[in-house]
């Protein structure tokens, strides 16, 4: 794990899902927000067409990646992505998906995410910084806003020695400061909307000010050219319906009642 | 119950080293229930529990103990946790620290009742999960299984608790399933649902255990042999904790039982490891099912 590099200003997002489109718009995005480093929680393939097209940008513009549980299952070679699903609905779809990502992510591409770590440490200002994909403890956690109590982060933050851990993994961001200035970010993902009924996707922007500011930062992209390219490819129509509509129609099973609540289906 | 439930005798059982307490269940009413379903895990009735209730006082002990060792989520089952005077009082104590699932038949879930559970939820810091059990989408095969009248009476409080705003988890056991699948057995319910209006249909299936009404008729335990290779962080006692009368337990579906109590003081004595030395062990490494929402 690398330790400890220092910054003032740090874009992170999660959850590529081979949405090529909304990663290219999101490198420009951050480009012009004066941030010093550009980091990603991982999943860069699942849900998306083509995934091996995000490799490219990501290698390209030095993008600072962790493994996520998707990216660990294609490296070990597992037949499921491990992304923790109990709903016999869910794992239908997630099957779909993977086996589609096996197929179409090349053995180079493979050894790449092989090379990534599972986690990382960095500084930004004062603040230490602990990245990873689901939770410090284990790579497909799923940490949601309604169901993550304060205890918990407060036991992971000791645990784990550090002020702001950031995580992705269930696809929807919030923060949660606690007190000494210590925080819980799920940066959200940009691979598909947050089920909020729009197609814009989000990242986050971290500034040591040098109390630590977090913003979220949505992003428009042409989600139709992706959603095209979903049915071109014979992905389920309901993933381009997602992409199209910003409502969930997959994976819903997992989400807490207060998630639920806000959700169309 | 009226017989006790076999503790099964044999060569030391494998065990499951703790790893966390992610999960604190809380049995509250022991066997105490108002139902007396053919397949009940732990054999509630309404007569003479077993498994006696707990008192506020311990619950409210158990949840401050896993609040300070980090908890995940907590759980309210029983017999039927409704049944208990305080548990509204208790849920709320619940809600503040950690999200909270109870698990119900429903019977008594009135439309007071169901005022008072969307109260709960709407103040609650945390996500509060209400799952109904239901056995079958048919209301004589279901009654079959769980008794007269409480297919109807399990329905109704999926609707009260649903017009509320609440999404009540619909949990079912692969009893229904007869010759078919899970996953037919999955989508029945679903249709079930949203034809009754319910358009975010939530829906669990566990499986059957071999215990309590319905004990396994070949006794296969676990093996060291039979977990080789086998990650047993998988299992649900690796990061759960029970707190019933009596003490701390394993697992929710051994809860009450000598081999899988613990510890008879506090939480954390009881984060030693956990024998695998029931039938019931063999469903759970089988089937790789959680008593867990998802």
């Amino acid at each position: 794990m690398g330790r400890d590099q220092e910054y003032r200003r740090v874009a992170v997002f999660g959850g590529v899902y081979s949405n090529t489109p909304a990663l290219e718009a999101l490198l420009m995005d951050a480009r012009r927000r004066d941030v010093e480093a550009v980091f990603c929680l991982g999943d860069m393939g699942g849900f998306g067409p083509y995934p091996d097209r995000v490799f490219r940008p990501l290698r390209e513009s030095g993008v600072l990646a962790i493994q996520g549980n998707y990216d660990e299952s294609l490296v070990a070679g597992r037949t499921d992505c491990g992304c923790g699903y109990t709903d016999p609905r869910d794992n239908h779809y997630a099957r779909i998906s993977y086996e589609y990502t096996v197929r179409h992510t090349s053995t180079e591409n493979k050894a790449w995410l092989g090379s990534l770590p599972g986690a990382r440490r960095v500084k930004l200002g004062p603040h230490r910084l602990l990245m990873c994909h689901g939770s410090p403890r284990l790579i497909n956690e799923f940490l949601w806003e309604s169901a993550t109590p304060n205890g918990l982060i407060q036991a992971l933050l000791s645990e784990h020695e550090t002020d702001v851990i950031l995580c992705t993994h269930t696809g929807i961001k919030w923060h949660r400061p606690l007190d000494r200035d210590r925080h819980l970010v799920n940066v959200g993902v940009i691979g598909r909307p947050e089920n909020d009924g729009t197609p814009r996707v989000w990242y986050a922007i971290l500034t040591a000010c040098p109390a630590l500011e977090v913003e979220f930062v949505p992003l428009v992209y042409d989600h139709e050219r992706l959603a095209r390219q979903m049915e071109a490819e014979g992905l389920p129509p309901e993933f381009a319906e997602t992409i199209r509509t910003g409502w969930w129609t997959t994976c819903l099973e997992n989400l807490p009642a207060r998630e639920r609540q806000r959700s169309r289906f | 119950m009226r017989a006790p439930l076999p503790v099964l005798d044999g060569p030391a059982a494998p065990a499951v080293p703790f790893r966390r307490l992610t999960t604190l269940w809380v049995q509250i009413t022991g066997t105490w229930c108002n139902l007396e379903c053919a397949h009940c895990i732990n054999a509630s009735g309404p007569e003479d529990p077993w498994l006696k209730p707990l008192d506020g006082a311990t619950v409210r002990e158990a949840i401050r103990d896993a609040a300070r060792l980090g908890v995940k989520d907590i759980y309210f089952t029983g017999g039927e946790p409704f049944l208990h005077r305080e548990i509204l009082p208790l849920l709320g104590f619940a809600l503040e620290t950690a999200p909270t699932t109870v698990l119900t038949n429903g019977t008594a879930i009135t439309e007071a009742m169901a005022d008072a559970l969307a109260a709960l939820a709407a103040s609650a810091p945390y996500s509060f999960e209400i799952r109904v059990s239901l056995d079958d989408v048919d209301p004589e095969a279901n009654d079959r299984i769980r008794g007269s009248g409480s297919w109807k009476k399990a329905v109704d409080a999926i609707a009260r608790l649903y017009a509320r705003g609440l999404l009540p988890i619909v949990t079912a056991t692969e009893i229904a399933a007869g010759g078919g699948t899970v996953e037919g057995l999955y989508d029945r319910f679903q249709r079930f649902l949203v034809a009754r209006g319910i358009t975010k249909p939530r829906v669990k299936i566990m499986p059957v255990f071999p215990i309590g009404r319905m004990p396994g008729g070949d006794a296969l335990r676990l093996s060291a042999e039979m977990l080789e290779g086998f990650d047993l962080g998988l299992l649900q006692c690796a990061e759960t904790r029970v707190v019933a009368a009596g003490g701390v337990y394993a697992c929710p579906i051994l809860a009450g039982l000598p081999g899988a109590r613990l510890s008879t003081g506090g939480l954390e004595a009881a984060f030693g490891p956990a024998p695998l030395y029931h039938t019931a062990c063999v469903t759970c490494h089988r089937t790789g099912m959680t008593c867990r929402n998802a």
